[in-house]
């Protein structure tokens, strides 16, 4: 029913729930958790944060939709509960099979409408409430933290495995790089020492790329270190991706993960679908993660 | 009291691949009421919360040379732990001699070890040339005369059926939407129609997520579809239907609801919804066919009724 005045602001059609439930879950590092959904003519951005802390970002960009009709003046936003988001997309993915999902902002009541048709008799629908968003905070504004990036991709896996490791020394971990020898030093202390190092001449499997002038160093509040890559979707680690840290003015940082979104590969039975390669689709996921504070060495990089 | 009895191949593998997992999920415990004509398998008749389900067969469908008898007009009901009872059934195929010895069945009292006070329990028996088998199922005493008598008035109560009943989707992909529902809410409304639809929802002050079936097939009471309603969204049309007295609805449990659909365990061919006269509770019928034909297996019955939740109390 379009009871709504006017045409909506967007209606958007996926073909791969799944990839959308990846990426979205991968921002989802506890229960309870706003995420703001903000729309524009480029695509989809929902934005989790810790206040203060960490931030998330999940672009979906147009190209991910089979279909983007985007009506709307300026950049509608709106609040949703990120959990409910994603268990409701969750109900519309089913295994081995390909839906198309329907999105449609606003409903006649604000709502966020989901709508599947399977079948000519089968629908599976779902109106989420939206609220007014909680201001977004600007203060995770990203700089470089000088004229040679200070960064480095490491095999995702690699990272996750470096960061669940690093639990049990305790709450603070130290990252630090160095040109020479160019590495790359997870270091935690607390209960006990646990310092994980990549080489980047003896670890280029795993170090993909390394660029850093001079040595910066800064420590992290383990848990939302851990944020960054405790729900990263399995498909990311079978894909053999890498994920991309940077570390930014003020000890600022930044985390991308890659998150394919692909339809899944179902054999089609339609001929002319034969020889039809998709190309590649990928959801942008961005953490930025805020230093602790250091006392004695907060103007290392400036 | 005695009951005695051959499990047949086909009683065996039906029970231990097919039924005895469905049961489990419905409970441990359960009631086995034995009849000169029928076994039943009963959950949750006596006490009126939680699902109730009923698999009734033939005695034919699972024993050979049965006898039973006992001064309650040859009736005899105990409740048994249906994890025990799998466990029994499947450690005796794993190492019984299948070619040339029956598995026999039947009740006895033992004194167990440590103990004064002789048990019942439901022994199965295995003879091998060179070897035999036992395993003591515990059971609880038989039902008394008064208890027995209740258990039978509440399994009659059960046979009542829908006035209307609508072909339920393809069972699989069911139970996977459901299981993915119910991360949402935990109350599920269920709409039944005269025209095929089954609607099922969960509602809650922050999402509204449903499912329509439509065009299903319909025993019992039908209408033809408004066509006017054709074009309206799957909750107004619902509302509608509910509105002209051509459809009921009912608020379950979704768990409940998942937990009915686990009977898909015992590979029914079909199932069927209906809500029973004043909206007393959600009805789920499995069907088996003849193997090898579309006939009604009439000797099998499978069905589970799904206490309905008081809309004032959620």
């Amino acid at each position: 029913m379009n009871s709504s005045a006017g045409a909506p602001d967007l209606i958007c059609e996926l073909d791969s729930v799944q990839g959308i439930v990846d990426a979205l879950t991968s921002v989802r590092w506890k229960r309870h958790q706003d995420a703001v959904v903000e729309l524009s003519e480029h695509g989809m951005v929902i934005i989790v944060e810790e206040t203060s802390c960490v931030q998330a970002k999940v672009y979906l960009q147009r190209e991910l939709f089979v279909k983007y009709d985007y009506g709307a003046q300026g950049r509608p936003r709106f609040g949703v509960s990120l959990g409910l988001f994603v268990d409701c997309l969750n109900t519309f993915s089913f295994p081995g099979r390909s839906t198309i999902l329907e999105i449609r902002y606003p409903g006649p009541d604000m709502q966020l409408m989901l709508r599947a048709v399977d079948s000519p008799d089968a629908c599976i629908y779902a109106e989420i409430r939206t609220r007014i968003p909680e201001t977004i905070s600007w203060d995770y504004n990203f700089e470089p933290a000088g004229s040679t990036p200070l960064t480095f991709t490491v095999k995702s896996a690699a990272l996750k495995e470096a960061i669940d490791d690093l639990e049990w020394p305790g709450s603070s971990i130290q990252i630090k790089l160095q040109p020479v020898p160019p590495s790359v030093i997870f270091r935690g202390e607390g209960h006990g020492d646990l310092q994980i190092d990549f080489n980047s001449y003896a670890n280029t499997d795993l170090l993909i790329a390394f660029t850093c002038d001079r040595p910066i160093s800064h420590r992290y509040k383990y848990k939302f270190l851990r944020a960054t890559t405790s729900n990263i979707p399995s498909s990311v680690i079978k894909d053999n991706r890498g994920s991309k840290l940077t570390i930014g003015r003020g000890g600022m940082l930044k985390v991308q993960h890659l998150v394919s979104v692909a339809k899944p590969t179902v054999p089609h039975t339609h001929v002319d679908s034969a020889g039809y390669q998709q190309p590649s689709r990928i959801a942008y996921i961005e953490f930025f993660v805020k230093p602790e504070v250091e006392e004695e060495d907060t103007a290392d990089d400036s | 009291m005695k009951f005695k009895a051959f499990l047949t191949d086909n009683g065996i593998s039906l029970l231990e691949k097919r039924i005895l997992p469905a049961l489990d999920k419905m409970g441990k415990i359960c009631h086995l009421y034995l009849t000169r004509d029928h076994a039943v398998f009963l959950h949750n008749l006596l006490n009126s919360d939680g699902v109730q389900s009923i698999a009734q067969f033939s005695q034919q469908s699972l024993f050979q040379d049965y006898r039973i008898s006992s001064q309650n007009d040859d009736r005899i009901a105990f409740s048994i732990d249906l994890t025990l009872l799998h466990r029994a059934l499947r450690s005796i195929l794993t190492v019984q001699d299948f070619n040339h010895h029956r598995l026999q069945i039947k009740l006895v009292k033992k004194l167990p070890p440590h103990s004064t006070q002789p048990t019942p329990f439901l022994t199965f028996e295995a003879k091998g040339y060179k070897s035999a088998v036992v395993h003591d199922v515990p059971i609880s005493k038989p039902l008394s005369r008064a208890d027995l008598q209740e258990l039978q008035l509440s399994l009659q109560n059960a046979q009542e059926m829908p006035a209307t009943l609508v072909k339920a989707p393809e069972l699989t992909s069911l139970q996977n939407f459901v299981d993915r529902m119910k991360h949402v809410g935990e109350v599920m409304g269920v709409s039944i129609s005269k025209y095929g639809d089954l609607h099922l929802k969960i509602s809650t002050s922050l999402i509204a997520l449903g499912a329509e079936f439509r065009k299903l097939m319909v025993l019992g009471e039908r209408a033809d579809p408004v066509a006017e309603d054709r074009d309206l969204s799957a909750q107004t049309r619902n509302e509608r239907a509910v509105q002209r007295g051509d459809a009921m609805t009912v608020d379950v449990s979704v768990k409940h609801f998942f937990k009915s659909l686990q009977c898909s365990l015992a590979k029914p061919d079909c199932a069927f919804y209906g809500i029973a006269q004043h909206g007393a509770c959600l009805i789920v019928i499995f069907q088996f066919f003849i193997p090898g034909t579309r006939q009604t297996d009439k000797s099998i019955s499978l069905h589970c009724r799904l206490p309905v939740l008081d809309p004032g109390s959620n």
